[in-house]
């Protein structure tokens, strides 16, 4: 098989089918896009993680990004549905009266970006959510998140893709196994099944990226796995509506890891509660942190403490019967900034990889700064401190 | 600890005729042998008894084969052992099975395993297979003969194999009008079952006196027709019945309506494999015992060495095969402890079950023309609500691996986690019929069992 295609989007999850969907809706119909993935569509992260989508007020940059990014879930809903898309909100508890006190911090963090975000007290949270334990002593409730079921989103974003565009080749089970380039320039990709000649690849291969890249003759990118232990209820039992989450759970979720990433045995792990509803009445339960490799092996220990935290919260989730549990690896990069635009010293290269725990909230933002910096025209927003050059040197 | 850990020499998972007849030999061969079973007593899928103080079989006749039955519930219940029922086996690893029980988290520490955990029903879909009053042909026979429930009034049993006997027989027991039995295979293909039951003495008396029961009734088996379809208002009360081809692809033109108010639909069996998966064991796949089956040495072993597996788990065989090699596990242990090998006697009798079994089944191997039932419109997941024409556009853009159509549109991954519509999903979502499916993919728990009894769970993994 000898083909040729303007782009080719290396990788099947969530960034990859977003960086299609964008690829489509900007380019001329007449782009011939491939996507090839290794595995299944969403057999990898994209398929073993939760469903959030979470807009982070830390920094203005931050915020711009998620916030923007949650609005194109909303959009992207409309254009195409059909990945149980839930705008539930999100609910963040405190244990103690002394984690209210961060509800304040996160206020304004809010306020700060235009934005707002509501304190609840014990009676107005249990009015809202009667499943939960009776002494929480209460929330900050923040409208703007959502949920959806990420491995649907896919195929959604996908099939939406090919709509817009005859062009699109969807390749499932289709591994790259290297590139071809001419000095600093990517001519070719090489599958299991032949080469595609092209111009303009895309890495979107999340804690695989690092192997795509030496692949092409380029240094390792500082994406690493970061392990998280899942657990799923049946159906029609779940205790919730609104989408949890633990106070500590920012702090503990989304700040730069104080653990060197790149010595796998050292990690013990972390935990902070995050429940999902599901649009069949399950509930999904998580999550831990640890880095441990590639190893999608069950960290019983700490999902047994995960699920503790949550019975804590959720007292029903005790007698719930769990259908499955599972671990997903996300795509940690070293400095807590997901990769996201050309890789400099390769003509033609681009990364959109490393969103750690985020990346169902950021692929919209993901796929469409790609598909902008692509075409050529002015981004979104600033892309700047997303540029993959900054690991360049 | 109390008791919510148990030790023991041997654990063995299952009380059928494959459990039952290890345990007996090895508890009387001294050794300390707990049994892990989720019914509430011995027997199995095939000897079920009835709740205790229940009277339900009363006036159903047995076939001769439930005299070894009989024998080995006697044994099995009068031997030292410990017997746990109501436990589901959630996890395991070599020496170790943690399990739920009364709704407590509690673990088997064993040296070795026994695994006879039998086979589940073999569900392939047709419009209208989840009406009320529609169920498997496994679960009309273990309502007549197990609980004394009398499903209904007019029957229709439809599917392939030899279980579809039993169910037809025990609906007649019961009293109730048997309107058709359908055999999708047909004659002509059934025939090469003829050198497995002819000759096995125990088989040809059992088909006799299937035979017999069939003729008292005035009932037959019909050889080459299925359902197609069942309808009714709000639960089943019409099926349409036909002819179908050497490949079991429906003969549309061939169709026409009966009445009835239950239905079982039972074709075959699928080896429940998970637990010797995640213990280590090796799986094939073989058409004539069901799908994927436990690889297993001459004797019973699998690649874990401490484990070791009899009956439906190594492919469906039936009860005979099961209480064969369940014997040849027992053996296999005790020959380890005293440094010799398993008795040849008893290796030969198993292998001779296993031979007739498999010459018989072979002629009712899953027909691949059976997946074209289903049509676009038509559930393929009862958990996610998944039809077929769904499952399809999923392969489509996601792939067609079995794990492809799960993340494409939830397939199997509900509560029953594709037990029920693995077997025939990714053909009917890929329409590579005859292709060999995916292997299972093993995931805790096993089965489904309370967020607390993971939380609880004695020991590390």
């Amino acid at each position: 098989m000898s083909e040729t295609a303007d782009i080719v989007v290396i990788g099947g999850g969530v960034i990859g089918s977003s960086v299609v969907y964008h690829l489509a809706k900007l380019l001329d119909p007449s782009a011939r896009i491939v996507l090839c993935e290794r595995g299944p569509v969403a057999g990898a992260t994209s398929g073993a993680c939760m469903g959030h989508l979470m807009v982070t007020p830390d920094t203005a940059q931050d915020y711009a990004l998620t916030k923007t990014s949650v609005e194109l879930w909303a959009r992207m809903n409309e254009e195409v549905g059909g990945f149980d898309y839930n705008p539930t909100g999100a609910l963040y508890l405190a244990e103690t009266d002394e984690d209210q006190e961060m509800f304040a911090v996160l206020h304004k963090q809010f306020a700060d970006n235009g934005d707002r975000a509501d304190v609840l007290d014990n009676k107005q949270l249990r009015e809202i959510e009667p499943g939960l334990a009776a002494d929480v002593p209460g929330a900050l409730y923040y409208p703007g998140d959502g949920v959806v079921l990420p491995m649907l989103a896919c195929g959604a974003m996908l099939r939406g893709a090919r709509k817009l565009n005859p062009n699109v080749v969807v390749r499932p089970h289709c591994a790259v196994t290297g590139f071809e380039r001419e000095g600093d320039r990517v001519v070719g990709v090489v599958t299991e099944h032949g080469v595609i000649a092209t111009d303009t690849v895309i890495n979107a291969c999340g804690v695989w990226a690092p192997d795509l890249s030496e692949r092409l003759g380029e240094k390792r990118l500082p994406i690493y796995p970061r392990a998280g232990n899942l657990a799923i209820t049946g159906h029609h039992v779940s205790p919730i509506r609104t989408q949890l989450l633990e106070i500590s759970y920012l702090r503990f979720a989304h700040a730069a890891s104080e653990i060197d990433p790149t010595s796998v045995d050292s990690d013990k792990g972390g935990h902070a509660v995050n429940m999902q509803p599901q649009r069949n009445g399950g509930c999904l339960i998580g999550s831990t942190r640890q880095f441990c490799g590639m190893d999608k092996e069950i960290n019983r220990e700490l999902l047994q403490r995960s699920l503790l935290r949550a019975e804590r919260y959720a007292p029903g989730v005790a007698a719930a019967p769990i259908v499955r549990t599972w671990v997903g690896l996300r795509p940690y990069s070293i400095d807590n900034h997901p990769l996201i635009g050309p890789w400099d010293p390769v003509d033609g290269f681009y990364i959109a990889a490393g969103h750690e725990g985020l990346g169902i909230s950021m692929a919209p933002i993901t796929g469409l700064l790609i598909a902008q910096q692509i075409a050529g025209v002015e981004t979104e927003i600033d892309v700047t401190p997303y540029l993959p050059s900054r690991f360049v040197a | 600890m109390s008791d919510l850990v148990i030790d023991a020499d041997v654990g063995v998972v299952g009380a059928g005729p494959g459990g039952m007849a290890a345990a007996t030999r090895l508890a009387a061969a001294g050794l300390s042998v707990a049994v892990l079973d989720e019914a509430p007593r011995a027997g199995g899928q095939i000897y079920r008894q009835p709740p205790v103080g229940a009277s339900a079989s009363v006036g159903i006749p047995e076939p001769p084969s439930h005299d070894q039955g009989h024998a080995l519930i006697h044994e099995f219940e009068r031997a030292r052992l410990l017997s746990v029922h109501g436990a589901t086996v959630w996890d395991a690893r070599p020496g170790r099975l943690w399990f739920e029980h009364e709704g407590r988290s509690r673990l088997l520490r064993c040296e070795r395993i026994v695994l006879s955990p039998g086979a589940y029903d073999r569900c392939i879909p047709f419009p209208g297979w989840t009406l009320p009053g529609v169920v498997t042909a496994g679960a009309l026979q273990v309502m007549v003969r197990g609980f004394g429930v009398v499903p209904g009034q007019r029957a229709l049993v439809a599917g392939s194999g030899p279980l579809l006997l039993p169910t037809v027989t025990a609906l007649l027991g019961a009293g109730v009008e048997v309107v058709a039995a359908l055999e999708a295979s047909s004659r002509w293909r059934a025939l090469r079952a003829a050198p497995g039951v002819i000759g096995n003495a125990a088989r040809r008396r059992e088909a006799v006196w299937y035979m017999k029961q069939l003729w008292r009734h005035g009932a037959r088996l019909q050889w080459g027709w299925t359902v197609f379809a069942c309808e009714g208002d709000g639960r089943v009360q019409r099926a349409i019945i036909g002819k179908v081809d050497a490949d079991g692809r429906p003969r549309r033109g061939t169709a026409r309506t009966i009445e009835v108010d239950v239905v079982g639909a039972g074709f075959g069996l699928v080896p429940s494999i998970e637990l010797g998966l995640r213990l280590g064991a090796r799986s094939r796949y073989r058409p004539e015992r069901g799908g994927y089956c436990l690889v297993v040495d001459e004797e019973q072993r699998t690649a874990e060495p401490t484990v070791f597996a009899a009956g439906e788990i190594c492919g469906v065989g039936g009860a005979e095969v099961a209480a064969a090699e369940g014997a040849v596990c027992a053996s296999a242990i005790l020959g380890e402890l005293d440094g010799r090998a398993a008795a040849p006697e008893v290796l030969r009798a198993a292998r001779a079950e296993r031979r007739a079994a498999d010459t018989m089944l072979r002629a009712f191997a899953p027909l691949p023309g059976l997946n074209e039932l289903a049509r676009p419109d038509t559930l393929v997941c009862r958990c996610e609500d998944v039809t077929r024409k769904q499952a399809q556009q999923a392969a489509e853009v996601h792939g067609d691996s079995m794990r492809a159509i799960k993340m494409g549109c939830r397939a199997g991954m509900g509560p029953c986690q594709a037990r029920i519509c693995g077997p025939s999903l990714q053909a009917m979502a890929t329409g590579q019929n005859a292709r060999v499916m995916d292997r299972p993919v093993v995931q805790v728990p096993l089965k489904a069992v309370r967020a607390d009894t993971i939380r609880n769970a004695p020991e590390a993994c």
